[in-house]
């Protein structure tokens, strides 16, 4: 009897097993010694805390550090972001599994919480810098988020709401300002078209005036003219801003800004709209991009932005501004805050890159030195601190010229406003480009982990490649740097008046002369490295003006000249960037007290100068640096390297980013892959 | 210190059964509130098991009423009272250090919060792995009343409870009962008190330190109880709703507009009367704390809540923690007076000078024990 109870308990237990995974039984006696361990790099002696991080946080931030982290407490906290637990910790990122209808919906799901909770208050109605640097810091952290997230918003309130604020009058502000920062309407922005992008002025959209009805009547007069890539047009937005060319009595006055509306509020589209969608994209498909058609689409006459030009109800045309490239410039000025946008988001998104690749570097071991010795992590090999640190420095010192183009922009005068547009497209560009290749670097780092969408940075290439086409395509922009560079140089030429502004008063000096020898304590001082960037762009600029005005004399028309000195105009649109750039972490670091801080940021300093040094081909190519002394930057680099690598945690975590925007490979990635965490 | 009519030494009992170490607090006249002298002795004990193989277990409990009260507060206002603010902040300095200690611990702590669990006791259970709630465990950080704020690296697991739980328990002091503590997650189980000898008994046997077999034996006598029909828990929708909100005013704001939209109850109306009574200075300080700590780990957490304690104790920016101890506990008016005695005198600025570096010769930020590599997961998520 015993006996056979036990067979038949013995015979279930066999069948449980065929029938139940049983997960532990196998691994419970292997002696956990002989696996790899997750050891958090805060608690090895190789990554001492030498300085104050929420310090280093408050100089790269800025400004709003408790809105901030305000604004990521909301969304970690809320169960709309996704937040999935990994390894005992809590990650929130937009699920990429979902289709694009789905990501769309979800997104303006985000959207309603974070308007509830008070998010968007004063983005629109609120004025003066104070509110402003709020609005950008909030922007900054939704982006951290996802991009679709941000560029939803960005469309509704800087472009949609700019648009209305800065081109539009009294009557459009009590109408719609106040609307717009409560979502009781949803604003696109159509400029862009099929056949037209970075040539605005191109657009071939038509509005007419009919003094009868006193109303405009849009006209999308041929495919081309279709608004292409408009953000909410395909499935949301019930208004939108139109650029088109207006004509009165038969005559073009140029491109001018209409609101129209497109749906109705239960999202139908209006009649003589027609609206179709972009297709699925490479990243912002949680944005419903669209395109719209205009047929014979009848708006009052006072849709119209009025700030710049007007048109009375008899139908004349009346405009402050009577030259038609100033007028052009006007409507063109909600843009510059979406190049501030980008340029500073394009920094966040590269310290997630870095913060997760570094973090993985110093968790990841490859390789012995010896047979049977122990692995090495990632970031002891010279060659991955090389991969990774010059970026770290770029990002620091991209970080703080980003915050000073903000403050800038915030605290702008009409005076400023060139200073701004240059300084604006010049670090759009530059810092986009820069963001992209640090995630493919951040990738690569990460080797296979780097392929998951959990771990943020692959997605993230796709998210934000777009940030070098719009808002200004980043050539396009490249290329006005340089032509306003010679702007400067023709009119302090021929008036034989000094430099002034934009950082070229160097320009007055003598050129630099640089020692013969480079030793390292020379190669690190600010001096020297301001004297070697100084040296390069008068030089550049130097050639731009001479190359151009050769090819005037040969007959070349002045576009043309500009077109084939296009090589060096690159060149001299670099200079500009990245001598803006080191100008202004020299003058951060100058303000921090001496101290460990201040030692630490002069190694970014010297190795975001020397990295760039490095990288541009132009310090040989025209003789500013023998071949000599370019080994010698390159070895300070390697140098450099060395000796940021005990600060590569701090100087990461000063970042200020929480770990929930990080990813599981930034943290225990033993533990979130093992086999309990794959149980659900 | 303080002079103490009888010898300190039977505040802590410390046992050894098999493999467990068992720590019973035992000051049960004043609730096991922590003195400093059971600070440095569960800070010593800590650090001696820490690396003893024999231990594999910590068992945490209390004597009488109380798992424990908290910390003995009214000491401390009385040793920075007699002069120097820095003996008051040595107590804070062992205790952040044992609450670090705690939340990093090598081997699994098992806590049984058989009676009153509040402010120090709560740090001196909820960082450890596993906290035993029963039917009887009262749960509160009633910190900001007394003109303090929640300390004890609390704004750690505070801000970790589900939506905006944390700040709603922080800000109100509100009471919450082992049913309630086990669903928003401060408990790991609820055991009803009748059955905690057996799971200590079994607790003895055990003979590995991995938390997962601890968990196994906990799990045997646990029981799923009920949230109690009025239970705070239900209105967690009107929590995340106000509790969510930038700042303490607009917390208040948007309870007022919960009052008004719901007059049958008065949840919302009562919420705002704690409130108003609470030090302003204390909520917005602990509104800060709570915001930054959902964004760091236990350590930072402890590091900034002891700079904080050390500004609360000079007290140059404001003396709400001793007017709060004369009228709560030594003059037990419950009037205090606070100053500046309104929210809105109380400026972001003012604010944000607590959590700066203390300007005062040879002060330094708190040095955390240091840790050694191979440590549980469970702990390692929390650095």
């Amino acid at each position: 009897m015993d006996n056979d109870n036990r067979r038949a308990s013995r015979r279930t237990e066999v069948l449980s097993n065929h029938l139940l995974p049983r997960p532990h039984t196998t691994t419970a006696h292997l002696s956990p010694s002989n696996c790899l361990s997750y050891a958090p790099p805060e608690l090895s002696s190789s990554n001492p805390v030498s300085f104050d991080t929420y310090v280093m946080r408050s100089l790269l931030d800025g400004h709003n550090l408790d809105d901030r982290d305000w604004l990521f407490g909301l969304i970690v906290q809320s169960p709309l972001f996704n937040r999935q637990e990994r390894g005992g910790r809590v990650f929130v990122s937009v699920d990429y599994n979902h289709t694009m209808e789905q990501q769309r919906e979800e997104t303006m799901r985000r959207i309603g919480y974070l308007l509830d909770r008070g998010v968007f208050r004063g983005w629109l109605t609120g004025d003066g810098p104070q509110e402003e640097l709020r609005k950008l810091a909030l922007h900054e952290v939704i982006s951290m988020y996802d991009h679709s997230l941000a560029v939803k918003i960005g469309v509704h309130i800087f472009l949609w709401g700019g648009a209305v604020k800065f081109l539009g009058t009294k009557r459009h502000h009590d109408k719609w300002l106040r609307a717009t920062e409560n979502y009781e309407l949803k604003g696109c922005f159509a400029m862009t078209e099929l056949g037209h992008g970075s040539n605005v002025r191109g657009v071939e959209t038509v509005t007419t005036y009919d003094s009868r009805s006193g109303e405009f009547v849009i006209n999308t007069p041929c495919e081309s003219a279709q608004k292409y890539w408009i953000g909410g047009a395909a499935n949301h937005a019930t208004h939108t801003i139109v650029f088109s060319q207006l004509y009165i009595n038969g005559g073009n006055q140029g491109v001018h800004a209409f609101i129209c509306p497109i749906r109705d509020s239960s999202g139908n589209v209006c009649p003589n709209i027609r609206i179709a969608e972009c297709g699925h994209k490479i990243g912002l498909n949680g944005v419903d991009n669209g395109r719209i058609w205009f047929d014979n689409v009848r708006i009052p006459r006072e849709n119209l932005l009025n700030s710049v030009a007007d048109v009375s109800p008899r139908g004349e045309y009346l405009s402050s501004i009577k030259n038609v490239d100033q007028r052009f410039a006007a409507f063109l000025a909600p843009l510059t805050s979406g190049r501030v946008t980008i340029a500073s988001s394009a920094v966040y998104i590269s310290k997630i890159g870095l913060s997760i690749a570094i973090r993985y570097a110093l968790t990841r071991r490859a390789f012995s030195m010896t047979p049977n010795g122990p692995e090495v992590l990632l970031l002891d090999y010279p060659s991955h601190q090389q991969r990774l640190l010059p970026l770290l420095a770029k990002i620091y010192a991209m970080s703080f010229a980003g915050l000073e183009l903000k403050m800038l922009y915030v605290n702008r005068t009409p005076e400023s406003n060139k200073a701004i547009h240059i300084v604006s497209s010049a670090y759009k560009a530059t810092f986009t480009w820069n963001n992209m290749r640090t995630l493919q670097e951040c990738r690569e780092a990460c080797g296979g982990q780097g392929v998951k969408s959990e771990n943020r940075i692959g997605p993230f290439k796709g998210e934000f490649d777009v940030h070098s086409t719009f808002e200004g395509d980043n050539n396009v922009l490249m290329q006005q740097i340089s032509k306003a560079l010679l702007g400067e140089y023709i009119v302090c030429q021929t008036k034989k008046k000094p430099f002034r502004g934009l950082g070229l008063e160097h320009m007055n000096n003598p050129a630099p002369v640089l020692p013969s020898q480079l030793t390292s304590s020379i190669l690190r001082s600010s001096e020297f490295q301001l004297d070697l960037f100084h040296l390069r762009e008068r030089d550049l600029l130097g050639r731009f003006a001479a190359e151009v005005s050769q090819y005037q004399a040969q007959g070349e028309s002045k576009e043309s000249a500009f077109n084939l000195s296009y090589q060096v105009a690159e060149d001299l649109g670099r200079a500009f960037s990245e001598r803006a750039i080191l100008k202004t972490f020299i003058e951060v670091e100058s303000k921090v007290p001496a101290g460990s801080l201040k030692d630490v940021l002069g190694l970014l300093r010297s190795l975001y100068a020397l990295i760039s040094v490095d990288e541009d081909a132009a310090f040989l190519r025209y003789g500013y640096l023998s071949t000599e002394n370019a080994a010698a930057v390159r070895k300070e680099v390697l140098k450099l390297c060395t000796e940021l690598r005990p600060h590569a945690l701090a100087l990461v975590s000063s970042f200020g980013i929480p770990d929930a925007f990080l990813s599981p490979i930034a943290f225990d990635w033993v533990g979130s892959n093992a086999w309990p965490s794959a149980q659900h | 210190m303080a002079f103490n009519p009888k010898p300190d030494d039977d505040q802590v009992l410390v046992e050894k059964r098999s493999c467990a170490r068992v720590i019973i607090l035992n000051r049960t006249r004043q609730l096991n509130a922590l003195s400093f002298y059971m600070v440095s002795r569960l800070l010593e004990i800590f650090l001696e098991d820490d690396g003893n193989p024999d231990i594999k277990l910590v068992i945490m409990k209390g004597n009488g009423r109380a798992f424990c009260a908290g910390g003995d507060v009214s000491a401390v206002v009385r040793d920075v009272k007699g002069g120097d603010w820095r003996l008051g902040a040595k107590f804070f300095e062992n205790e952040f250090k044992l609450n670090y200690l705690m939340a990093t611990y090598s081997k699994p702590q098992v806590s049984i919060l058989n009676g009153i669990v509040m402010g120090g006791g709560a740090g001196a259970s909820i960082h450890g792995r596993f906290r035993v709630a029963t039917e009887k465990t009262v749960f509160a950080m009633p910190e900001t009343e007394l003109g303090l704020f929640p300390d004890v690296g609390s704004t750690y697991f505070l801000s970790r409870l589900p939506g905006f739980f944390g700040e709603y328990v922080g800000l109100t002091g509100a009471r919450l009962d082992g049913a309630e503590m086990l669903t928003c997650g401060l408990a790991t189980h609820f055991v009803p008190s009748t059955k905690l000898s057996l799971l200590e008994e079994s607790l003895y046997k055990v003979e590995s330190n991995d938390a997962t077999k601890v968990s196994a034996i906990i799990d045997k006598y646990s029981e799923q109880p009920s949230l109690k029909e009025n239970s705070v828990y239900h209105r967690m929708d009107a929590i995340n709703r106000c509790f969510s909100r930038k700042t303490v005013e607009e917390i208040l704001y948007y309870l007022e507009m919960e009052a008004m939209n719901n007059k049958a109850d008065n949840w919302a109306s009562t919420t705002i009367r704690t409130l108003k009574k609470a030090s302003p200075t204390s909520l917005k300080v602990f509104l800060k704390l709570i915001r930054k700590a959902r964004l760091q780990g236990i350590g930072q957490c402890l590091i900034t809540d002891y700079r904080v304690v050390c500004h609360v104790l000079q007290g140059h920016y404001s003396k709400d923690f001793f007017e709060g101890c004369r009228a709560i506990l030594i003059d037990k008016d419950r009037k205090p007076k606070w100053e500046p005695s309104r929210l809105e005198l109380v400026s972001d600025r003012d604010v944000d000078r607590y959590f700066a570096k203390l300007d005062d010769q040879g002060w330094k930020d708190l040095e955390l024990p240091e840790r050694l590599n191979n440590l549980p997961p469970y702990v390692t998520s929390k650095l």
